[in-house]
């Protein structure tokens, strides 16, 4: 299966833009997520690929196909991309059984009706439909739609699937049912794959990669762990999850490593990363920040809790330190109070 | 001159046959289907104001560009009489119109008027009766001649009123037209919210101040809208000064034009083209002043809001039985009177009162009717326009929105204007286009003196209505749908063939149940194509009137609005049943 490559993508609708110079390459068998807010260009992006939408300048290629060139004139219809997608809404044809939306594709391209019934059983036993093949979306639960889209996207074997916020029209405990099973026959069926979502768990869970997007750009790329342990930017590690950020200056510590100290953290904090410039800011999750006793020694700059919230698996905390406010997680039971907090050295990481 | 016209191109077609499916783009086909409907409606008008503009008749040789034609017209005192007649006619009808179908709406939409759900539904049926049957059944009821003029006449000695006068034809025309008034007015209530009129309640109001207060202002601009739309309708309105005005020798606007057509000294005379494109304008700047104050897609709302959410009716009070009185009364002296009226003058010699009608019973208008070439072809040619034309203006009409709303093709966006357009422009006026452009063009010749050509006339002018059904519908389907077809592997016009016309089809036939009803009561638009052999039933109803024989004419009516009952009744099943599937 070929690799997608995009290269220098760029839209605007009436003068805005929505994909600002795009470019990344998704490798055979590769599942590819681009993450970000609503309205930050991740759709747009699928749809330049699937080709419901036209960049106005860039390449997307396909293996040795071409899709689109802007600069060769050339952009191929969307029938003739041979891709599978499952969008949002499923988009089941309603005056069609399971069975006959699933055979679609494979009518189209006027496959014998021999073959094609053996390859809908097939792809119908793949997504666990076998029971279903007669009966009309609207007798289907959420979950046995989102199968057929599926099920219909991969039935002619398509080289690329794209998936468009798949999950965000099921309900929470489907959802992550889906997810695995999703997860697990696109790995079976070696399918290279570009996911759409904006849900942070879906993308860490799923992704073998991570391009996170915001107002059409890609802020950063990276495996699950990469993006959410360096996120490099402030967004980014926003957007994945809860952060802390601290900004202060930057010196270079004993060994080699750099050293951010601000007025609460006068001893500095560690953070093994090389960083240029005088000042500085880092994030840190906050699971990374240690708590402790207000009698315990050395373990950081003193900390009041202002309030605590209980989440089950763990407690969520207000910490004021000096003038600046963490939000602190930890397994730990505490009264309101005085604490000591600590960032251990390598739970930082510098963003811009 | 008229030879230096040039014909259309021949198109040829590729001579390759077999990868012709592969290499010829979607774009081919929606080319066409854009060209066939931009022909069809805007194509009547090139002619229509060139003929206005020529010294002659376009048939004849010579002749130049000139004037003429506008200073015969305004020279005409004749000209100035009906333009006169038709303000007044529009002006009564209109303030009739909009004031009872105003009232009519909110007594149904917002009291608690006993039978309003079944009011609300018999006051929007004169739409769907055919025009000239309502208009024949008046004139048996309350013409000068008519059944009930004559018992308070001659029976009672009263005075009597004249239906033949302008106020007259003024209160059928807006019992024509409540029905538009109602529609729109009706679905503004149900899209407002009725809490605004709690708070008013609340706040220490009755029932008549919150009326007159609260809803009457917050509906504004819904009245404004069809006041505009109902004054244009009137210009053009042909059959009320046809059967209505002859006697007392009162022309509108477009029975001028008509008589002047049938009647002048020269055939065909430019003076009628040149008051057709003066009335075109004047038309299409009223509907476009209403295009700008209402936002073009609100009427599309209209016909789905009906019946639309909860709320708390005002209490009329000791008023509740009287107002149902009033208006079962309304409903009964204007649509059901005439109707029975019809029935009856259809089985006798003659209505009189001074006979017992059953000692006049014949048979002989019913047996005239299914005798007579000219009647029976009538009935059957309209049967096949309505029937055939209807379905293939829908399929057209069909494709045609999929490629203005659902296609990228380039030109795409003049399609829903080229759509909505035929119906705005007055019949008679698309009738004399069609005319001129059968005499102009060679293709045309090949329906100018067939019934293809009227088929034509009627489905370009009514084919909005397609439209108009068919529109909201394809809006409701989620164009996610088509793209993952295309993703599939489909075409564009696969898409439309499997995905998206299988989808539609209740609309679909929706949408040529009223085109069926509607080309079949239609005939504005070929009074000027008819000729001897390709007879319709509206035009043929309007030549047997004017030559004096009632009975047959009621007979065709009562035909008319037998064959609509059961169309409606049939469509309603087959709705149902698709609707279920």
């Amino acid at each position: 299966m070929p690799d997608i490559h995009v290269e220098h993508l760029s839209k605007s609708f009436s003068g805005t833009k929505v994909l600002d110079d795009i470019s990344f390459t998704v490798k055979d068998k590769e599942f590819v997520t681009l993450l970000g807010p609503s309205g930050c260009g991740k759709t747009t992006t699928l749809m330049c690929i699937a080709g419901f939408q036209t960049p106005d300048e860039g390449l997307i290629a396909c293996g040795d196909d071409t899709f689109v060139d802007r600069g060769a004139r050339v952009d191929l219809a969307a029938e003739r991309r041979n891709l599978g997608i499952v969008f949002q809404s499923f988009a089941i044809w309603p005056h069609m059984t399971v069975a006959q939306n699933v055979a679609f594709p494979l009518r189209v391209r006027k496959m014998s009706k021999r073959a094609i019934t053996a390859r809908v059983d097939e792809v119908l036993a793949l997504v666990e439909l076998g029971q279903q093949a007669g009966r009309y979306p609207h007798q289907l639960s959420g979950g046995q739609q989102q199968r057929v889209a599926l099920g219909r996207a991969i039935a002619y074997s398509p080289a690329v699937l794209l998936l468009d916020q798949p999950f965000s029209n099921l309900d929470a405990k489907l959802r992550e049912r889906a997810r695995d099973w999703l997860k697990g026959l696109q790995h079976t069926l070696g399918l290279t794959t570009v996911f759409v979502t904006h849900d942070q768990d879906e993308a860490l869970s799923m992704s073998d990669r991570i391009l996170v997007m915001n107002a059409g750009r890609i802020l950063r790329e990276g495996s699950p762990e990469e993006v959410y342990r360096q996120p490099q930017a402030r967004f980014v590690a926003e957007f994945l999850g809860q952060c802390n950020f601290l900004t202060g200056a930057v010196t270079a510590g004993p060994d080699g490593e750099a050293v951010l100290k601000t007025a609460e953290f006068g001893d500095g904090i560690a953070v093994p990363e090389h960083h240029a410039g005088p000042t500085g800011t880092i994030a840190v999750r906050p699971e990374d920040i240690e708590i402790s006793q207000p009698d315990a020694p050395g373990s950081g700059p003193a900390g009041t809790v202002l309030d605590a919230s209980y989440l089950g698996d763990h407690y969520q905390y207000r910490i004021a330190v000096g003038t600046v406010q963490l939000s602190v997680r930890s397994q730990r039971p505490l009264a309101q109070g005085p604490v000591r907090v600590r960032i251990p050295p390598g739970a930082a990481t510098f963003v811009e | 001159m008229t030879s230096m016209i040039e014909r259309p191109p021949e198109v040829t077609a590729p001579a390759a046959a077999e990868p012709r499916a592969r290499w010829l783009p979607a774009s081919a086909g929606q080319a066409l289907v854009w060209f066939a409907v931009v022909a069809l409606v805007v194509g009547p008008f090139f002619p229509l104001v060139y003929s206005s503009l020529r010294s002659k008749p376009i048939y004849l040789p010579g002749g130049t560009f000139t004037l003429a034609a506008y200073r015969t017209l305004f020279a005409d005192p004749l000209f100035w009489r009906a333009v006169r007649n038709t303000v007044s006619f529009a002006v009564g009808t209109t303030v009739l119109a909009v004031a009872c179908g105003t009232a009519l709406a909110v007594l149904c939409g917002r009291t608690n008027m006993p039978g309003r759900k079944m009011y609300g539904r018999l006051l929007i049926a004169p739409i769907l009766i055919p025009p000239l049957g309502l208009i024949v059944g008046w004139l048996a009821i309350y013409g000068q001649g008519g059944y009930l003029t004559q018992a308070v006449s001659r029976n009672l000695h009263l005075p009597v009123w004249n239906l033949s006068s302008i106020p007259g034809m003024s209160l059928l025309g807006a019992v024509i037209t409540i029905p538009i008034v109602y529609l729109t007015v009706q679905a503004a209530l149900a899209g407002t919210d009725s809490s605004l009129e709690d708070a008013a309640r609340s706040a220490g109001a009755g029932p008549w101040r919150v009326i007159t207060r609260v809803t009457l202002p917050m509906l504004r601009p819904a009245i404004l809208n069809c006041t505009l739309l109902i004054f244009a309708l009137c210009l053009e309105i042909l059959g009320i000064p046809l059967f209505l005005g002859t006697p007392s020798n009162i022309d509108f606007y477009a029975s001028y034009l008509y008589r002047s057509w049938s009647s002048g000294a020269t055939p065909d005379p430019s003076f009628v083209s040149a008051g057709a494109v003066l009335l075109l304008m004047v038309v299409s700047g009223l509907l476009i002043i209403r295009a700008r104050l209402s936002g073009s897609e609100q009427r599309f709302i209209a016909s789905s809001a009906l019946g639309g959410g909860t709320y708390r009716p005002l209490n009329l009070g000791r008023w509740r039985w009287p107002s149902c009185i009033a208006l079962g009364t309304f409903i009964g002296v204007t649509s059901v009177i005439p109707l029975l009226g019809l029935v009856l003058m259809s089985c006798v010699k003659v209505l009189t009162t001074l006979e017992v009608p059953w000692h006049l019973f014949t048979a002989e208008n019913w047996h005239l009717v299914a005798t007579d070439p000219t009647l029976r072809r009538s009935i059957i040619d309209s049967l096949i326009i309505a029937g055939g034309g209807g379905a293939a203006t829908v399929l057209l009409v069909a494709v045609a929105t999929l490629i203005a709303h659902r296609s990228g093709f380039p030109l795409r966006r003049t399609l829903a204007p080229a759509l909505i357009y035929p119906r705005a422009v007055p019949g008679v006026i698309l009738g004399i286009g069609f005319f001129w452009t059968y005499l102009m063009f060679t293709p045309g010749a090949l329906v100018r003196n067939n019934l293809w050509g009227e088929l034509i006339a009627l489905c370009v002018r009514n084919l909005t209505l397609a439209y108009v059904v068919i529109y909201p519908s394809l809006a409701r389907i989620n164009a996610e749908l088509d793209r993952a077809a295309r993703s599939s592997g489909a075409g564009w016009w696969t898409v439309a063939r499997r995905i998206l016309l299988p989808i539609l089809r209740p609309a679909l036939l929706a949408a040529f149940v009223l085109m069926f009803i509607t080309l079949l009561g239609d005939y504005d638009p070929v009074v000027f194509l008819q000729k001897p052999g390709t007879e319709v039933l509206g035009v043929t109803m309007l030549q047997t009137w004017q030559r004096g024989i009632v009975g047959p004419v009621a007979a065709l009516a009562v035909v008319q609005v037998a064959i609509v009952a059961i169309v409606l009744l049939l469509g309603a099943r087959v709705l149902r049943r698709l609707r279920r599937a």
